[in-house]
């Protein structure tokens, strides 16, 4: 093995392992006391870093928690599913399941899925922005063949479906939210939207016609196929006011062939 | 090197920027701020879309933009994430960059990347390794890159050569530029008694094309560079020690760890220019 890799390997085995036991004595220059100290402000940075990422992308577990609670987590999460990439706002996509095994919050049941929605929310933050559709691109097509093309969502988009009110758990956790903050836990099953109309994520329970025909569009259906899906969902549902709703909105951002 | 790789034709006079952090959107988009350029954290701006990268294309079209990676790892012997130096790419090509840079650190072992900037042990095969990786990248980006000196708390006992002759080689056989963090070889020399000014003066002239000013703290064991305060004065003295022997290079404020309010950089940032300025008016 090259000396380089062997080294790193040495230095990355002792940060990864608390109180840097097995520390082979000659890789660093210093006494054993002062490098043990010093391996410290390495692992202080390495877990640190990781757990800022986390709690920003976590802020309402981090709220449901509390900051000590959460922060101890973060080091257990680090601990199990160590960061993979440099850019760490790829950091923590596992803690929805981490937070559905982890012993220490079994009594939070709807846990890992507002974990799951602030992924969605954090990976809509940072997509690709979208301009709203241009009725212009069906210009030449006639209306007898708009069955046949394939709705496209917003990179933003995401759908989830839960037993637990998370469009109401979003909206009582917002830093701007005032009103109450009675959530209904035994409100029933909340399908959601999450989308960025512009700058900020927004996350909004579906009607069940609504989220059959997002759902559809996601998973590559023609626009027929979708709006059939969607009446076969709900017997009240319009298909032409839901289309131009989700245009409107910008959740539907093209209909391509 | 090829005419792509080439150092740019006029030499640019930016004089003093700051680092562009989040608190600080609104005061920029606001009205204009007596800052020469400023730098981001590549990584912040990976993403396709989004608030940050709306006010990065905000803020590039008033001030010269230079990009520094925190999270490649030149140096991580056992991989080299090619997928992160793509999105490296992308921005770069969106944002048209004066400046890009990464430091002179591994990160990633074992199959994790430990997310901070871990010294290297300075020995030929480190030198080989880190040019070829210099090399991709410069290749890949289509243009120079700078490279910076890391603070380290702990020295591999296998370190071979100094830092500055490991940045001199490394400038030597890539052609790429070098980014000279003042503070860093300050908490360097506390750390491990790397002399500051031996480190300078191994490292070519020609090749600093950035300055980077930060503050320190000082605890128990050692100095960490928590880019948390104002520029110490020892580190003032080393930057112009530094203006001496390099001239009047772009200079950045960094301020990462309980960030104040704008003003606080912007009058660190006229502290840099004054200096520049004594600087040029000895030298004229």
């Amino acid at each position: 093995m090259h000396a380089l890799l062997e080294l790193q390997r040495a230095f990355g085995a002792a940060l990864a392992q608390p109180g840097g036991a097995g520390l082979p004595a000659p890789l660093f220059r210093g006494s054993r006391d002062e490098t043990l100290a010093r391996l410290a402000v390495y692992r202080g940075n390495v877990y640190g870093n990781c757990a800022k990422a986390l709690a920003a992308a976590y802020p309402i577990v981090r709220k449901i928690v509390g900051a000590e609670f959460f922060d101890a987590m973060a080091r257990e999460y680090g601990r199990v599913y160590p960061a993979a990439s440099g850019d760490l706002n790829e950091y923590g996509e596992r803690l929805a399941e981490f937070v559905a095994a982890f012993r220490h919050t079994q009594d939070l049941p709807y846990l890992p899925d507002v974990a799951q929605m602030e992924w969605l929310a954090h990976r809509a933050y940072y997509a690709g922005d979208s301009a709203t559709f241009d009725p212009a691109r069906l210009a030449g097509l006639p209306s007898s063949r708009y069955a046949e093309l394939h709705p496209a969502l917003a990179p933003a988009c995401a759908l989830l479906a839960s037993d637990w009110p998370l469009a109401r758990i979003w909206t009582v956790h917002q830093d701007d939210y005032e009103g109450g903050i009675d959530v209904a836990l035994d409100a029933g099953p909340d399908r959601v939207l999450i989308h960025r109309p512009r700058w900020r994520v927004q996350v909004l329970t579906l009607g069940p016609g609504d989220y059959r025909l997002l759902e559809s569009a996601l998973a590559g259906a023609t626009l027929g196929h979708a709006l059939e899906a969607a009446v076969g969902e709900d017997l009240g549902f319009d298909p032409a006011a839901g289309l131009t709703r989700w245009v409107e909105a910008g959740v539907i951002v093209d209909l391509a062939e | 090197m090829g005419a792509v790789l080439a150092p740019r034709a006029a030499p640019f006079r930016l004089g003093a920027g700051v680092g562009l952090r989040a608190r600080h959107y609104r005061d920029f988009l606001e009205s204009r701020q007596a800052v020469g350029w400023v730098e981001v954290h590549s990584e912040n701006y990976f993403g396709e879309g989004g608030y940050d990268r709306h006010v990065l294309e905000r803020v590039r079209a008033d001030y010269p933009l230079s990009l520094h990676g925190v999270g490649l790892g030149l140096g991580s012997a056992e991989a080299f994430d090619e997928r992160h130096l793509a999105k490296l790419r992308r921005l770069a090509d969106a944002t048209e960059p004066v400046l890009v840079s990464e430091h002179l650190c591994w990160a990633a072992a074992l199959g994790r990347h430990f997310n901070d900037l871990l010294p290297l042990a300075y020995t030929p095969e480190a030198l080989t390794l880190v040019a070829a990786r210099v090399r991709r990248v410069q290749e890949l980006l289509g243009r120079r890159i700078l490279v910076e000196n890391i603070s380290a708390y702990l020295e591999f006992g296998a370190s071979e050569m100094g830092e500055g002759e490991f940045i001199a080689e490394l400038v030597r056989r890539t052609g790429c530029g070098v980014l000279l963090d003042v503070n860093n070889l300050f908490v360097n020399e506390v750390n491990h008694g790397a002399d500051a000014l031996a480190t300078m003066r191994a490292i070519p002239v020609a090749c600093v094309e950035e300055i980077h000013l930060a503050g320190h703290l000082v605890t128990e064991h050692c100095l960490v560079d928590h880019h948390g305060d104002r520029v110490a004065d020892e580190v003032w003295r080393l930057y112009d020690a530094a203006l001496e022997r390099f001239g009047p290079v772009p200079s950045l404020i960094e301020w990462d760890t309980d960030i104040p309010e704008l003003d606080v950089l912007l009058a660190e940032a006229a502290e840099a220019r004054t200096r520049m300025a004594a600087r040029h008016a000895r030298a004229a």
